[in-house]
């Protein structure tokens, strides 16, 4: 398979050709290997994500956050992983055991799958598939499937709130994000995640060109990852926590684990479509640096989205979706319609990416201005009528 | 003494030229009203007088106080305001006898009576015909008897005073629960509990919830054919500030109708209030608004100075009164800024940069009381410790340095923030005529821009001494209500620095006195709380402990207007209202 | 060999979760045994190698179609309305028509199709392929296809103005 190819790729499968198996063995333990590389580094990261959000939301509050397990608190994360695991499993009497039980799973699955198709370094990708991001994408909305089925069958009328809630949003905002994709896609003329990183050679990121369609994926990330100011599938304050409101302990541990592992996984599909993926200095000569680029790039957009859900309060139901229909979906297609008329102009590629760059923040201005412009409207409307509405 | 009144008395007393017979007597200050005419005298009032600000309605029970024997039993209390003009009350009371206890309801013409009428009847056992959802308020259905009467026992308690010698005969718990599993949840006292007639606790169940509608929005709604859900946010839901609960009737996440459902916290403060003495309830006070114990205080040490009649507040006290209020404010301004955030979905980050000022308040607090929250500070003729010099020169550096500038960064940070406007921005909106009628007051009745505020209109303590504005806003919706927060705060800063500035030498209290001689009388006292007016209606028979103590609570009386402010409104909506009306359930329950 | 025996269990399981769907007493149930079966289904364009179709399989089915059937699930019954009974009067006749129907499909499928096998290995540029054939020779009915799903586009939007006028 394509992960550590070349050298060690080869080294391993010489390997295992030399203790004599069949190819169908290596082709079982080249994937079991994949896996659990994946894996490890999936929940490593996310151990270290909880820490970065927990510090960093203390820091931003002028407080210290974790400190007192391990340096610099950083073992905290275990521990309160540990301590979830030994609580009680609590199942409602009247839940529905069946989707109760499998959603925690399934949220887990969905997103564990996505680790699949992401190119972590120079053929670091557990499987270079030529649908790539559409497969992003279809994974994506297994997500929504167990949401859906944590919220119904909890037999909780705030989860199923909840899960009202997150079909509106989740189906809503993955349009937007579909279209955000589809520029970067349309550009390079492929769905590989491993081509797609090919094509940002040298500095031409896909986020440097088209930095609205960037913008626009980031805004739809935060939706689909139920952050601030979009976290309304699990408000606290309103509907106390959405969809997993019933689950506790090792349930609520994998709802929690799919949480940050989608924040991780959205940051690494962004950076690997629009920021170059693993590519920067010297990457070529020292290919070990291009793990340590992607990450660092992820966690610059895992620290964005966590310094934001820090930052904002919440926006209502009816504003997210008038933003994610009026404002999103349009701009969307405007751009999907830039990208593919400029995808075939004659110029030369750096006057086309000039115009491209440019074009792109014209539509970015454009789009803010008109937003702005209708919130002070409203909001002037608003504190007009409202005398007349009540 | 009511029925005493010869006809030619009679026609001497006020209103009785416009409605013949409405008042039929004088007890102080207050009217004696028939009532039969207390509804036209009332409509009449609002009209034509101007009183149209229901400040407080409380009950009386008459039985056992020496000087009103021979008196009807039941007494209910109305103290009117006007808006437009300030000034003092008009107190109304209206009286029924023991056999008939029914008072004609006041809530079609002071919608602001509604759970005022309602706690009387859960404590009095008064009936209020004509009003729209006569439900016991603070106790449950289940409760036997009305708590507030005086010759109410408690239930398998048949001593007259407290303390007890035990619930329980020779301290045997009847653990039959052991044998009879079921009878946990049916009944704990086993035979040590009493309901009411025709109360059976198995087949009770929760009474239909009427909602106050009536909205266009609802009707509108009507014609949806969708799933209708019945949400009860809370008792238990971390936003709603306490042990509270919203029933919510939703269409989608469109509101229907909202009832607040209160009284988890119930502790018959005022009945608490009536077994000390007048000294032993300053304490008391503090559980009320627990956040601003120094108000609370303060609203009651003036009542029971006004009580007394004369007394003498040596001119440091005064001032470091009103600097204690004002701090107060300014904590509780910042702390309902911060805890509003929290309810809109930010991330604790307002609230916990309003929480950083308010523990350096507390540590004033602390260096004066010797508690931070629980302050127990003032007595009636002073307050009970004077202030160091480093304690002055703190507070200066705080109020001159630090908390303007902590005002601004509040300021800077959110207001302008997009997304707090959007989400506040004509929402929770209260007209200004609906405002005084539902007897709101504080920032929510100054945010729906009535210049109304009692350090102004009915000045106490020394407020008439200081410069400083009343902060209105027109917005009437969450917004405004948080401006006029924030801008409340700026103003408490402007008077506690001419406060400090002026801070005079000498006493804090005359004499230490631990026994009052309280003349038997009546007096209603009500400041400018933080949260909104603050009430404490106390009436004397002379003896060491107070015979009706009352506290109208600015939470309470604010929350009547929860439920039309949030109809038509989303769920997530209906909890940034409740923040903006800036509850405590310590003093919604009482 | 091994393809097979994965085959079979794809189909058993796909199958198996078909009927589920239409003999399960909850309406909430059958419609997840109906993302299962489109999860099947998708596992055998897998087997086909044919990912695209595979991945749209799961994109469509599973991420819209199925989620919106249970939002409207959701929706219109009760909240936790529990067991309805799959059957009514015309079970029998239902369940005659469609054996005979599957019967009648089962026949034409096995015996009237030529199926056309091809030993050639599947080309690794399928989507471009496909991209091609639905904007060449399958334009007219990817269009028409277009023009439907923008009328229903616009009927939604009229139906749900009504309610709100």
């Amino acid at each position: 398979m394509d992960v550590l190819k070349p050298q060690i790729g080869d080294w391993w499968h010489a390997l295992l050709q030399g203790a004599g198996l069949s190819s169908g063995w290596i082709v079982f333990l080249d994937a079991l290997v994949i896996t659990l590389i994946l894996l490890g580094l999936g929940l490593t990261s996310v151990l270290f994500a909880v820490w970065l959000e927990r510090k960093l939301a203390a820091r931003v509050q002028d407080r210290l956050g974790p400190n007192r397990v391990g340096p610099y608190g950083l073992v905290q994360t275990v521990a309160d992983a540990l301590k979830l695991l030994t609580k009680e499993d609590i199942t409602p009497d009247n839940a529905e055991r069946l989707s109760y039980n499998l959603a925690p799973g399934l949220a887990v699955f969905a997103v564990l799958m996505l680790l699949l198709v992401i190119p972590f370094g120079p053929g670091l990708i557990g499987a270079d598939i030529n649908v790539g991001v559409l497969y992003l994408v279809a994974m994506g909305s297994v997500g929504i499937m167990a949401i859906l089925m944590a919220g119904w069958s909890s037999n909780n009328k705030y989860a199923l709130l909840g899960g009202f809630r997150a079909v509106a949003q989740l189906l809503s905002y993955e349009i937007p994000m579909i279209l955000a994709m589809s520029v970067p896609v349309l550009f390079a003329g492929t769905m590989s995640m491993e081509k797609l990183v090919e094509q940002q050679a040298h500095g031409r990121w896909f986020g440097v060109v088209m930095p609205a369609a960037f913008f626009l994926y980031f805004l739809a990330a935060l939706a689909e990852n139920e952050r601030t100011p979009f976290d309304l599938l699990e408000a606290d304050s309103e509907i106390v926590a959405g969809y997993h409101i019933e689950y506790s302990g090792m349930k609520f541990a994998w709802f929690f684990l799919a949480f940050f592992l989608n924040t991780l996984i959205l940051s690494a599909i962004a950076t690997t479509l629009f920021l170059g993926g693993w590519r920067g200095p010297f990457v070529e000569q020292v290919p070990a640096l291009g793990i340590f680029y992607f990450l660092a790039k992820s966690f610059v957009l895992v620290f964005a989205f966590m310094w934001i859900r820090a930052t904002f309060p919440r926006l209502r139901i009816d504003q997210m979706m008038a933003f994610a229909w009026k404002v999103m979906v349009p701009t969307g297609l405007v751009l999907v319609l830039v990208a593919a008329v400029f995808v075939k102009l004659p110029v030369a590629p750096l006057v086309r990416d000039v115009l491209l760059f440019l074009v792109n923040v014209f539509i970015l201005l454009v789009v803010a201005g008109l937003v702005g412009r209708h919130l002070r409207l409203q909001i002037k409307r608003l504190s007009e009528g409202a005398a007349v509405v009540s | 003494m009511a029925q005493a009144q010869s006809a030619v008395a009679t026609e001497s007393l006020p209103y009785n030229d416009v409605i013949p017979g409405a008042v039929v007597g004088r007890d102080g200050e207050a009217l004696i009203v028939n009532r039969e005419k207390l509804l036209e005298l009332a409509r009449y009032l609002r009209d034509h007088e101007g009183y149209d600000y229901l400040s407080s309605v409380t009950g009386v029970d008459n039985l056992t106080h020496p000087k009103r024997q021979g008196v009807e039993r039941f007494e209910v209390v109305y103290h009117l305001y006007s808006t437009k003009r300030g000034g003092g009350p008009l107190v109304l009371k209206a009286r029924a006898p023991e056999d008939d206890p029914e008072i004609p309801s006041v809530v079609s013409i002071w919608p602001g009576a509604d759970f005022q009428e309602r706690e009387i009847w859960d404590l009095f056992g008064v009936r209020f015909p004509g009003h729209p959802n006569l439900r016991r308020i603070l106790l449950w259905e289940g409760f036997n008897g009305h708590p507030m009467r005086k010759d109410w026992k408690e239930a398998y308690y048949e001593e007259e005073h407290k303390p007890y010698s035990s619930r329980w005969p020779y301290g045997h718990y009847p653990r039959e629960e052991y044998k009879y599993p079921w009878q946990e949840e049916r009944a704990v006292y086993k035979d040590n509990l009493v309901f009411p007639k025709g109360f059976d606790p198995d087949r009770w169940q929760a009474p239909e919830v009427e909602y106050r509608l009536g909205q266009d929005i609802y009707r509108e709604l009507e014609k949806l054919k969708t799933d209708r859900i019945i949400v009860n946010i809370g008792p238990q839901h971390p936003s709603t500030h306490g042990v509270f609960r919203m029933v919510v009737a939703l269409e989608g996440e469109t509101i229907l109708g909202l009832e607040p459902e209160v009284g988890y916290l119930h502790r018959n403060h005022e009945k608490i209030g009536e077994r000390n003495t007048y000294l032993m309830n300053i304490p008391y006070t503090d559980r009320l608004d627990y956040i601003n114990s120094m108000s609370n205080n303060l609203g009651y040490v003036l009542a029971v100075e006004k009580l007394m009649g004369k007394v003498e507040v040596p001119e440091r006290a005064k001032y470091l009164r009103i600097i204690m209020a004002e701090l107060t404010r300014v904590l509780n301004h910042m702390f309902a800024i911060g805890f509003l955030l929290n309810d809109l979905g930010a991330f604790f980050t307002p609230a916990l940069y309003a929480l950083e000022e308010r523990e350096l308040i507390l540590d004033l607090f602390e260096a004066a009381s010797g508690s931070r929250m629980m302050c127990n500070y003032m007595r009636p003729g002073g307050v009970a410790y004077d202030v160091s010099e480093e304690w002055v020169a703190q507070a200066k550096k705080l109020v001159f340095e630090r908390l303007p500038r902590a005002v601004d960064e509040l300021d800077y940070y959110l207001t302008e923030n997009e997304i707090l406007l959007a989400r506040t921005k004509g929402v929770g909106y209260l007209s200004p005529e609906d405002a005084i009628a539902y007897s709101t007051s504080g920032p929510v009745l100054r945010g729906s821009g009535v210049p109304y505020d009692i350090r102004k209109v009915e000045p106490y303590c020394i407020y008439d001494r200081f410069d400083f504005d009343i902060v209105t806003e027109d917005g009437g919706d969450v917004y405004a209500r948080y401006m006029v927060r924030i801008r409340e705060a700026r103003e408490s800063l402007k008077i506690l620095r001419q406060a400090l500035k002026d801070l005079p030498g000498g006493p804090v209290i005359g004499k230490k006195k631990y026994t009052f001689r309280i003349p038997p009388g009546e007096a209603y006292q009500r400041i400018e709380a933080p949260k909104g007016e603050l009430g404490f209606y106390l009436v004397s028979d002379g003896t060491a402990n107070p015979y009706r103590y009352h506290v109208r609570s600015p939470s309470f009386i604010n929350l009547t207007a929860l439920g039309p402010m949030c109809v038509g409104h989303k769920v997530a909506d209906s909890v940034g209202i409740l923040g903006s009306i800036d509850i405590v359930l310590g003093e919604v329950d009482r | 060999m091994i393809l097979k025996v994965v085959f079979l269990l794809v189909s058993l399981f796909t199958v198996g979760s078909a009927l589920m769907v239409v003999t399960h007493k909850n309406l909430f149930s059958s419609a997840l045994f109906l993302v299962a079966s489109f999860f099947g289904v998708a596992a055998l364009y897998v087997l086909l190698e044919a990912e695209f179709l595979a991945v749209a399989q799961v994109l469509i089915y599973v991420g819209a179609i199925a989620t919106l059937i249970i939002f409207a699930i959701m929706l219109t019954r009760g909240m936790m309305s529990g067991r309805t009974s799959p059957r009514n009067d015309q079970a029998a006749w239902a369940g005659l028509a469609s054996v005979v129907l599957g019967l009648v499909l089962l026949y034409v499928v096995v015996f009237r199709v030529q199926w056309p096998v091809v030993e050639k290995p599947v080309p690794p540029d399928t989507i471009e392929q496909l991209g091609r054939a639905l904007v060449g020779r399958y334009v007219v009915p990817f269009e028409v296809a277009s023009v439907l799903l923008l009328a229903a586009l616009v009927g939604a939007v009229l139906i749900a103005r009504e309610k709100e006028v």
